[in-house]
């Protein structure tokens, strides 16, 4: 947990900026005109969403949500590496 | 306290770059061009906002950094996996342009759609075969 005032109240600023952040980055998912666009939208979600995570433990003062940024990093890397693979050649693996 | 406040300014940096990319992909025209925009987001936004959660909390900075560093390995692959995807959909849209404007006509609602490579080789394969039983037949009957 972290004591000073200043630095609780700029993670909490960060934190609702990294939110709102997330609605034009769903523009793009519902709007983009192809899949590739889509699935570089939702790479780009993600990226978010472990900014969130790690802001989150911040607030909290826990080291638990780093473990789940790991793991959420770690999911999203295959699972875009497979999508963008079967956009280019047909198949996921 | 100086390490309180060195860790709020790299957030900031992380806060800005993040902000950039995101505006980036819903301005920009093209989807290379949105690409570029998005990787700044993982590389230099998250691990900016990275380094200043580790200084703010330096119990968990080990964590923390194994976390960017992971980030920092595997999201321009991820990018340039989707950037190989993207100029192979143009090549193969390319391909089904050069074909007969019928076909593509046929064809263009699955452009919208997901377009595989297999795909388009069954519809070259079709139309080889409606070619060929013209020029194939004299052949067979001189034989």
């Amino acid at each position: 947990m972290i004591e000073s005032e200043f630095a609780q109240a700029a993670i909490k600023l960060v934190l609702l900026a990294l939110v709102s952040l997330l609605i034009p980055a769903s523009y793009r998912v519902i709007v983009g005109k192809t899949l590739p666009d889509r699935l570089q939208a939702v790479d780009l979600i993600t990226t978010l969403l472990i900014g969130i995570i790690v802001m989150l433990a911040l607030v909290e003062g826990t080291q638990v949500f780093v473990d789940m940024a790991i793991a959420l990093a770690a999911f999203a890397f295959v699972g875009t590496i497979s999508i963008a693979r079967y956009i280019s050649e047909g198949r996921g693996f | 306290m100086l390490l309180e406040l060195l860790g709020v300014i790299a957030l900031f940096f992380g806060l800005f770059f993040c902000g950039v990319g995101v505006l980036g992909v819903i301005r920009m025209p093209d989807a290379l061009t949105r690409l570029h925009a998005s990787g700044k987001v993982a590389t230099l936004g998250l691990f900016g906002l990275l380094v200043g959660a580790a200084l703010l909390m330096p119990a968990a900075s080990l964590r923390i950094l194994a976390l960017g560093l992971f980030v920092l390995l595997t999201s321009p692959v991820a990018t340039h996996a989707i950037a190989a995807s993207v100029y192979r959909r143009q090549e193969i849209l390319e391909e089904l342009f050069e074909m007969r404007a019928e076909q593509v006509a046929m064809t263009i609602t699955d452009v919208s759609g997901i377009l595989s490579r297999s795909r388009i080789q069954d519809i070259i394969e079709a139309q080889q075969r409606s070619h060929r039983p013209s020029e194939g037949e004299p052949s067979a009957k001189d034989t």
